[in-house]
């Protein structure tokens, strides 16, 4: 258990912003931490969507259930989360 | 007793030089102070300047454009414009006095490296006048926001912000002292006068002198237009060095600082005089979009300036033309959503009409900045002001210190430039910002951004009312809406019509 800072890049934002999450975190767990500091702020909900999370530098989707400490992310690397169908 | 012409005598005086018998040329000259590069000092001689001026008609010219602005001051300030100015006029005023004032004292110091180091005489002979003009900008500068320090604690900005670590206070002085304060003479006067002077900073005071005309601040047009004939003249030292680098071989090491200067000039013009120009100047009195104003002082004059010299434009000058439709919205949309942060209160600029004419001067804004700004309109309109602040920092380029922003809602395009470097990772806004990085990893590499800072435990306590501990900003100075979010009631209305 131990704080692990990311950036966020969110769908339809237009900043990537810090988010600083728990490395036993999942990527959905991820992903809703990022949303709070953009969906309703300054993005749209789509209901039905769910959120995933990718590497940005490389476009890598990560697995729903992965957790950050297993992701091998630099502390502060940029993670996109995107409206998905799956 | 009969006075020479000046005519008779100038070009003597003004290239007075001489051979040191009692210390060496390098003790004298330091290379890391002159910057001479192994170009001999019959070369540095030939330094000719186009306009040239005596030191009793410097004085002179000078004596009559402070009596103009001066007197222009005093001659409307019972008129009180200040108070029944728009908000977002006041905004841009203060925005302007404090990123500006101060750096322009410290452009003093610039201007004095080329007059102590340089190893051409008529550069040492211009850059003092410049050395005068600098330490003018920056005491007029700040009497002129002075006498409105008894309206808010926001004025006193103008000389505080500069003594701050306020974002924007950081930002500007990490460019500054990249590009003035640790530079060699050479370099300052083709990085400063030149690629920044030259190229910028007609756009800061002709532009925005135009808008305060047509918004009757007149004080304010005749001091920032007063200052940029000063401009005009201590600018030019920079072309006359690069004709001396260029015709010693030294072509692209002087493209090479023009290229690192003029993109970080970009960066923070981007999120200064675009935000000013788009959206805090009154959409009655906005003269020409930050687009167009960029397109006739920068694309126009510098390019031609660029080729005269024999010099190229830019390796990046098709992103940079890309950008100029993207860069400074997502820099207005981090200031005004990050108001706290800033010492002067942002207009949002989103009224109906104005988001119409964003529309027309940037064709698609609407389903692109425009979806967030929808999202926020919505929030104030059904009372949830807390959705419209920030909980969170955003990421900052470890190049420009702003905010890593792109296009946002059907355009989504955020990309971030991310670098390891001797095991440290680094974030960049732009792929040009981190390849400023790259030309001199060294000099850069130690620096930290603001969110290097929180995460490193330094700002405490690690939340807004410490970052705001942390930039200096009090209550009384803490930015917000300029309009109180009355834009944001039309807005719903001019939905539900269409």
């Amino acid at each position: 258990m131990a704080i692990f800072p990311l950036s966020s890049n969110f769908e339809g934002d237009f900043v990537i912003q810090l988010v600083v999450v728990d490395d036993a975190a999942t990527m959905d767990e991820v992903a809703a931490a990022c949303a709070v500091h953009s969906v309703n702020r300054r993005v749209a909900p789509r209901p039905g969507k769910v959120l995933r999370v990718r590497r940005h530098s490389t476009g890598e989707v990560f697995p729903r259930d992965l957790q950050v400490k297993s992701a091998g992310l630099m502390p502060t690397e940029t993670i996109d989360v995107i409206f998905s169908d799956i | 007793m009969s006075k020479l012409a000046s005519s008779e005598y100038y070009d003597l005086v003004r290239t007075t030089n001489w051979t040191p018998r009692y210390v060496a040329e390098s003790e004298l000259f330091p290379e890391a102070m002159s910057g001479a590069r192994g170009i001999p000092a019959e070369a540095w001689e030939t330094f000719d300047e186009p306009y040239k001026v005596t030191y009793s008609d410097y004085v002179a010219t000078q004596r009559e454009k402070d009596a103009g602005a001066y007197s222009v001051k005093a001659a409307l300030e019972r008129a009180n414009y200040i108070d029944s100015a728009d908000p977002g006029w006041v905004s841009t005023l203060q925005a302007h006095y404090g990123a500006l004032a101060v750096a322009e004292y410290a452009a003093a110091t610039a201007e004095a490296r080329m007059a102590r180091f340089s190893r051409a005489p008529g550069n040492r002979n211009m850059a003092t006048f410049g050395m005068l003009d600098e330490m003018r900008h920056g005491q007029i500068q700040l009497f002129f926001p002075h006498e409105h320090t008894k309206r808010s604690r926001q004025w006193d900005w103008a000389h505080k912000a500069m003594h701050t670590n306020e974002w924007a206070a950081l930002a500007a002085r990490h460019m500054f002292d990249d590009m003035m304060f640790t530079r060699d003479a050479v370099s300052v006067a083709i990085m400063l006068t030149f690629a920044f002077e030259t190229g910028f900073t007609n756009m800061q005071f002709l532009g925005l002198a135009a808008d305060a005309a047509e918004a009757g601040d007149h004080t304010f047009a005749s001091l920032i237009s007063s200052i940029q004939t000063d401009e005009s003249r201590h600018a030019q030292q920079g072309g006359p060095v690069l004709k001396i680098l260029i015709e010693n071989g030294k072509k692209d090491e002087a493209q090479k600082m023009i290229d690192v200067i003029f993109w970080r000039a970009w960066k923070l013009f981007s999120v200064l005089t675009g935000p000013i120009l788009d959206y805090y100047t009154p959409l009655e009195h906005r003269k020409q979009s930050f687009k167009e104003f960029m397109e006739e002082w920068i694309i126009g004059q510098f390019e031609r300036q660029l080729k005269d010299l024999g010099l190229d434009l830019p390796w990046y000058w098709d992103e940079f033309i890309r950008s100029l439709d993207e860069t400074h919205h997502g820099m207005h949309m981090g200031v005004w959503y990050w108001r706290p942060t800033v010492w002067w209160n942002p207009a949002a600029g989103m009224s109906p009409e104005e988001r119409d004419w964003l529309e027309e001067k940037y064709p698609g804004w609407n389903s692109t900045f425009g979806r967030c700004w929808d999202v926020i309109t919505e929030n104030l309109q059904k009372g949830r002001e807390d959705l419209t602040l920030p909980e969170t920092l955003p990421t900052i380029c470890n190049m420009c210190n702003l905010p890593v922003v792109g296009t946002a809602g059907d355009g989504w395009n955020v990309k971030d430039y991310q670098l390891v470097h001797n095991g440290r990772l680094y974030h960049f806004g732009s792929e040009v910002d981190r390849w400023c990085f790259q030309q001199d990893p060294e000099r850069y590499q130690g620096h930290m951004n603001v969110v290097d800072r929180f995460l490193s435990g330094e700002i405490q306590p690690q939340n807004l009312a410490g970052a705001l501990l942390y930039m200096s900003l009090n209550p009384g100075e803490i930015g917000v809406d300029a309009h109180n979010y009355a834009w944001a009631g039309l807005g719903k209305q001019n939905q539900a019509a269409e």
